[in-house]
């Protein structure tokens, strides 16, 4: 199979998902416990304006006909107004997308270079004082809840140090990295702990392959074995992780872009969960859909690169 | 002896130079919110954050003093009310402006009048329901008013009724109003208020800048604002917000948590301000006969209300919630700063003995009631821990149910609940909203208790139209009575606003009502 072959196989695998996201994120939305008029209007709010909200959500037509409306008016590509917001719901995620795409990407950046480097100093010195001294910590990394490093790293970083911003996104692209270094530092030490673990193993796995024997015996530089060999090897199984990971990193971001102030889908994501804002939530979800099967797409791409008995099979 | 007497005299002047520090004008204030504003309209805010930043950009025709009860003038410099009540005269300041140097004219009032008043703008066209028509004058407006109403005055210093401009919804793109009034919450729209929105990034950030036509005369007898621009962002965490002020990065942070108040207060760099308020916490008690399941209902009688009222030590609930920043409720309707309030001192004082003999008599004990509590709120934990030991002693065994908002609001409405926690600030500077929304059973069944009191009700009804004061704080000090003897809530607590503001910071105000009054805010350099 060639690689556009592959390419698009891949891409037609992600209608089927996207169309049952919005059958489970429709019914989802709608076993919420809670009237979605009263959770939007004020307490203070009479029978009339609920009823009011209710015909303009359409929640008084049948279930089946709200579901038909609902994909038509996606797939033209209309996700309502934001009851909370009162904005169209694609502009407001639209505006959205850059901050976590950004505070996503950096993180990921920064938990390779942190668990990258740290896995083959761990792998190399196996069972030795750095390898438990490198593992230990990051065990502190994985169980520490994430709002908890967040506030921590706040209070000495930025509060007390005064190296960073206490929060907010920045308007330059400096700014942004300036700004979100703690969000994302906060999200990648809990992501790089799990990565750090996979590589190690993979790498003390391939370190005594055959292969690398072979390398050895032929008496290749321990650079170009480590570089060419254990590396390239050692990543294919990482690579799946990371893909998986970036999913449940975007999930980290509800908590952390609340913790850090930072204006990206994950804090909207809450505060339309909160209000009930029905047409809100479902674009989001729908985007966080698109988002991680693309992210999906793209490890698939990655690891065919890296192992090419997948796309030839 | 000459020499003690000037340099005392000198000591005098120069603490007279330190109390009325003389103000200082320009800079930008940055201030730390909980939450973003959506849409600052008057007649659609509908949220706090909305509803609390309308009068920065738009100006009323009355205003409420710092006490939040005192009316006085704003865009208009006077009115009058015909001896029948039925004819409200207002007659506009001369020379106002909105922030484009444009006139602030008769017809602007009047469709700003005209849309608050409109049932299919906004959630607060009823408080405005007993206005007939309204006529624009050479120098105002007349309000012709279907009835006389007592609350018309204080209405007209509440957001809903501020004067927007009425060429600029004229040219505004949008087909409805309300699209109108979303495409003006933009920046370079001609507002009326002592600021105009400069920008804005939704959700994150939103500046105010001064506007320079703005009436008011500060203390240096200029116009306000003294400070050139105000510069929001948003931060919906708690201790984030504090962070950022203790960084030195904002100059303010709202909505501090009770628990920080005392840290922040012992902070000198910090000015941690706790601002009166109309906000009650209280827990409707279903006064129904029978429980949404139709088994009967234990709190069914005033003798088992007032003896959960007794056993409760709200001074115990006040400590440990608000760390002792809030008080006791003395009114049952109200909190102590909204106007008609009756003090008769703490309500239902923690009186077990009395609690035990009423609980006996009603056959309260042994009963189990259950307090629906918001889930994730430690509030909300904490009282119901509290309130399961004291009413262990009067034999009342307390199960809790933990919901989340929507639900526990959709309980109210269907008085599927025994118990549950809620809270209430007032919108408006007058007694008739909240006293509507607690104890007149046809706006929403008495917070949904289902209490409903003939007596109340029509007195209720009566105070509406009766413009003679004395005689209103009358029915207002009779209803107060009865709703506190009937106990359709547990009365608990008031609390304030809690603002930290920088040291340097000065003139800002919390109004009761909630309004973040940036217009006498200033820094000293």
């Amino acid at each position: 199979m060639s690689s556009l072959s592959y390419l698009v196989s891949r891409l037609l695998q992600i209608i089927p998902t996207f169309l049952l996201v919005m059958v489970v994120i429709f019914l989802l939305v709608r076993m919420l416990p809670g009237d979605p008029a009263i959770a939007m209007a004020d307490a203070k709010a009479t029978e009339a304006q609920l009823e009011l909200i209710r015909q303009k959500l359409g929640l008084n037509e049948p279930l089946v006909m709200q579901f038909f409306y609902f994909v038509k008016n996606t797939l033209s590509g209309d996700m309502g107004t934001s009851i909370l917001l009162k904005a169209p719901v694609l502009d407001v995620i639209i505006e959205r997308i850059p901050v976590t795409a950004f505070l996503t990407l950096y993180a990921v950046c920064l938990s390779i270079l942190i668990a990258g480097p740290l896995a083959f100093v761990a792998a190399l010195n196996k069972n030795r004082g750095l390898d438990i001294a490198i593992r230990s910590g990051f065990q502190v990394g994985l169980s520490t809840p994430v709002f908890y490093i967040g506030l921590l790293l706040l209070t000495f970083l930025a509060a007390s140090l005064r190296l960073f911003p206490v929060g907010g996104y920045g308007t330059t692209f400096l700014q942004h990295l300036h700004h979100l270094m703690l969000p994302a530092l906060t999200v990648a030490l809990y992501t790089s702990a799990i990565i750090m673990r996979n590589l190690r193993s993979a790498v003390i796995e391939v370190l005594d392959a055959d292969y690398v024997q072979f390398a050895r015996s032929k008496g290749l530089s321990r650079s170009v074995i480590l570089g060419r060999h254990v590396l390239r090897n050692a990543l294919i199984s990482t690579v799946t992780l990371l893909g998986l990971s970036i999913g449940n990193l975007m999930s980290g971001t509800l908590v952390t872009e609340t913790v850090f102030a930072v204006p990206g889908l994950g804090r909207l994501m809450l505060e339309a969960i909160f209000a009930r804002d029905y047409p809100l939530i479902q674009g989001l979800t729908l985007t966080f859909a698109v988002m991680v099967s693309l992210v999906f797409l793209f490890t698939d791409m990655v690891q065919a690169w890296l192992d090419p008995r997948l796309r030839l099979s | 002896m000459k020499t003690l007497l000037i340099a005392a005299l000198a000591g005098v002047s120069m603490l007279a130079i330190n109390s009325a520090q003389a103000v200082e004008r320009g800079g930008t204030l940055t201030f730390a919110r909980y939450d973003d504003s959506n849409l600052v309209d008057p007649v659609y805010a509908d949220r706090n954050p909305d509803i609390w930043m309308v009068t920065n950009l738009y100006d009323t025709l009355l205003r409420t003093k710092a006490d939040g009860k005192t009316i006085v003038p704003g865009l208009a410099s006077g009115y009058e009310v015909s001896a029948d009540g039925k004819t409200i005269s207002i007659t506009l300041r001369d020379g106002i402006k909105f922030s484009d140097g444009s006139a602030i004219t008769p017809a602007d009032v009047k469709f700003s009048l005209e849309r608050a008043t409109n049932p299919d703008f906004g959630p607060w066209s009823g408080l405005l329901g007993s206005v007939e028509s309204i006529t624009a004058t050479d120098n105002g407006v007349t309000l012709a008013m279907k009835n006389p109403d007592p609350t018309i005055i204080s209405i007209l210093a509440t957001f809903n009724t501020a004067i927007v401009s009425k060429a600029a919804f004229d040219a505004a793109p949008g087909a409805t109003d309300q699209e109108k009034a979303t495409a003006l919450f933009a920046p370079g729209t001609p507002v009326s208020g002592p600021f105009t929105l400069k920008d804005r990034s939704r959700g994150s950030t939103m500046t105010f800048s001064a506007n320079p036509h703005y009436w008011r005369q500060g203390e240096d007898g200029k116009p306000l604002p003294y400070l050139d621009e105000v510069s929001f962002v948003v931060i919906p965490d708690d201790a984030t917000r504090i962070l950022k002020l203790q960084a030195g990065e904002v100059n303010g942070a709202e909505f501090v948590p009770f628990s920080r108040v005392a840290e922040l207060k012992a902070d000198p760099a910090i000015n941690m301000e706790l601002y009166p308020s109309t906000r009650i916490i209280y827990s409707p008690i279903n006064s129904r006969e029978t429980r949404a399941d139709g088994s009967p209902n234990p709190m069914a009688t005033k003798e088992a209300r007032q003896a959960l009222n007794y056993a409760i030590n709200k001074d115990a609930l006040v400590q440990l919630i608000t760390h002792g920043t809030g008080k006791s409720m003395t009114s049952p309707l109200m909190a102590s700063t909204t106007q008609l309030a009756h003090d008769g001192g703490p309500l239902y004082p923690y009186d077990v003995a009395k609690a035990k003999e009423l609980a006996a008599a009603s056959g309260l004990e042994g009963a189990e009631i259950t307090l629906t509590t918001l889930a994730g709120s430690s509030d909300d934990a904490t009282l119901f821990a509290a309130i399961q030991q004291m009413w262990g002693a009067i034999g009342v065994n307390v199960k809790v149910e933990q919901v989340d908002n929507p639900t526990r609001g959709a309980k109210n409405r269907s008085g599927e609940f025994d118990i549950h926690t809620y809270g209430w600030v007032n919108d408006v500077n007058d007694p008739a909203q909240v006293a509507g929304w607690l104890g007149y059973y046809p706006t929403r069944k008495a917070v949904g208790t289902g209490w409903n009191n003939a007596e109340f009700n029509s007195l209720f009804e009566a105070s509406n139209t009766e413009i003679d004061p004395e005689k209103r704080s009358e029915q207002y000090k009779r209803m107060q009575e009865i709703y506190a003897d009937a106990a359709p809530l547990l009365f608990l607590y008031e609390t304030p606003f809690a603002v930290a503001l920088s040291a340097n910071v000065n003139g800002y105000l919390q109004t009761p009502l909630g309004n973040n009054e940036f217009s006498s805010a200033w820094i000293a350099k």
